[in-house]
């Protein structure tokens, strides 16, 4: 069923932020979601994952699904060991509470790191790793529930190309992983490339462009010709810098 | 001239507003926490491990600094006064004015202004810094409950253990008061602690305790609200603490007004 968005629009000190926002993600989809900085699309993660409540508009997820989201810096725990964060769910969480023994739990974390490439770092503080294998990590605790629908802030930011692109190949591995609905809000145009199968392009809170992935890179909508090109001149302005 | 001087006037109203509006919030953001820690306490479902982190913490960690506080008022105090009654031939009476004054105020107040600085401050920084880093907003994702994660055990430690701690440091308080007395005005330590239980009762015990016990719960509480509700970066952070310390210390003063108006009056 995967996860539709209807009408959403969003509102912060009454300038829309996100207008009538619609789009469709398949079971099994990567939907990649690009744009300018400020133009909406970490809003539109965190209205989806129920951080942020919309002004208006609907999110039809199937009953009971549930959703994980990866953060631009991670945001594990620091307070916590990589073993403790990946189990943190399945231990702290009012329906997992008590069903997992802790062999289960170590297995599972196992598994888990092995799905993101890493193994025998169970002991360690986030601190002590990569900003790379931090992101693996955070990959590793948000599928921990094997969830049906994905949401990656910003995967590759900040990393060079190398872990950039392994990042990009464990986004495309999960979703096989699990059959899951998958957003994906980047601006980096390997990461669209390589990780989503058909994208939305947002340009002050509205659709600018949305259909397939090969089509924005082409860029024969202005919009996406501006973005692909990274020119200063097209259809949209800069104005946060 | 006369536009300056409204300029100036404007400035000072929105000044004064803005810092109102920030004392409303701050009062709102306390207030909510409060309902959600009971309301997440309503469960009965503590972990008992990160309880039993967060009261040694607590007490523990602080008793250090906390006694070394009140264990020098006591002796400051006590070297003040005992030489002054034993000169006006008041010397029996040390023993009884010290555990009044300790029991019912110092140790309590004392104590408290050291929890605040030690561990309110480190409550409210590091659940703010979590704040600021989306560590609260990953829990949040993850079905986790922050106020029953992050807020419930550090109140609940408050709530048990600053009487604890006041219980020891009052005891390590009236020891140090016990000395100097003897050394200054030669006070036997028979005769203080003799004085000493003429001047206390049952009900200032239980007062004591049952003042620190809110004390240590407003103050984790303060603290904790404080971090939980910042937004920003690291300067917010630092505005966060002090705003936890200052908070703090402002509470347990009307809470010990409240304390003293209630029992005393």
């Amino acid at each position: 069923m995967g996860i539709e968005v209807k009408n959403l629009t969003k509102e912060f000190n009454n300038k829309k932020v996100l207008n009538n926002i619609s789009f469709k993600v398949e079971d099994g989809e990567t939907l990649g979601v690009v744009g300018f900085s400020g133009s909406g699309k970490s809003t539109l993660l965190k209205i989806i994952c129920g951080l942020l409540y919309p002004n208006s508009g609907e999110i039809i997820t199937p009953p009971d699904a549930d959703i994980a989201m990866t953060f631009q810096y991670s945001a594990l725990f620091d307070f916590l060991t990589v073993y403790e964060n990946i189990a943190f769910p399945l231990v702290e969480r009012k329906e997992f509470r008590g069903k997992y023994s802790k062999e289960e739990l170590k297995q599972i974390v196992a598994q888990k790191l092995k799905i993101v490439g890493l193994q025998g770092i169970e002991d360690k503080y986030p601190s002590e790793l990569s900003g790379g294998m931090q992101k693996r990590v955070g990959f590793a605790r948000a599928i921990v529930t094997n969830p049906k629908i994905i949401l990656y802030d910003e995967p590759t930011a900040g990393l060079d190309p190398v872990s950039s692109t392994l990042i990009e190949n464990y986004i495309v591995e999960l979703k096989k992983e699990l059959n899951a609905s998958c957003l994906v809000v980047t601006h980096q145009l390997s990461t669209i490339k390589r990780a989503t199968d058909k994208a939305i392009m947002l340009y002050e809170g509205e659709i600018v462009y949305k259909g397939s992935t090969q089509e924005l890179l082409e860029g024969k909508n202005p919009y996406t010709h501006q973005f692909v090109t990274a020119s200063i001149k097209g259809p949209m302005q800069i104005k946060s810098l | 001239m006369i536009n300056v001087k409204k300029t100036l006037f404007y400035q000072g109203i929105n000044l004064f507003w803005s810092e109102i509006k920030e004392f409303l919030i701050t009062l709102g953001n306390i207030g909510k926490d409060f309902v959600r820690t009971i309301k997440a306490m309503s469960t009965l479902r503590v972990d008992r491990k990160t309880l039993i982190e967060q009261c040694s913490r607590f007490s523990v960690d602080s008793l250090p600094i906390t006694l070394t506080i009140v264990a020098m008022t006591s002796i400051i105090i006590a070297m003040q006064i005992a030489p002054e009654l034993a000169k006006q031939g008041a010397g029996n009476y040390v023993g009884s004015l010290s555990a009044l004054v300790m029991v019912r105020e110092l140790s309590a107040i004392m104590s408290g202004f050291a929890i605040i600085s030690m561990i309110g401050s480190s409550y409210a920084s590091e659940i703010a810094s979590m704040a600021v880093t989306e560590q609260i907003s990953a829990m949040k994702v993850l079905r986790v409950d922050p106020v029953e994660y992050l807020i419930v055990p550090r109140f609940l430690s408050g709530v048990i253990m600053m009487p604890f701690v006041v219980v020891v440091s009052t005891f390590c308080g009236l020891v140090c008061a016990a000395v100097i007395s003897n050394i200054t005005a030669e006070i036997t330590y028979l005769n203080f602690i003799n004085s000493m239980w003429h001047g206390l009762f049952v009900k200032d015990i239980f007062v004591a305790l049952l003042k620190s016990s809110f004390f240590g719960g407003t103050i984790a509480l303060i603290s904790c609200s404080c971090g939980y509700s910042t937004r920003g970066g690291a300067l917010e952070v630092g505005i966060s603490t002090t705003r936890a310390v200052v908070w703090s210390f402002v509470a347990i003063a009307i809470w010990d007004y409240i304390f003293a108006s209630v029992f005393y009056l």
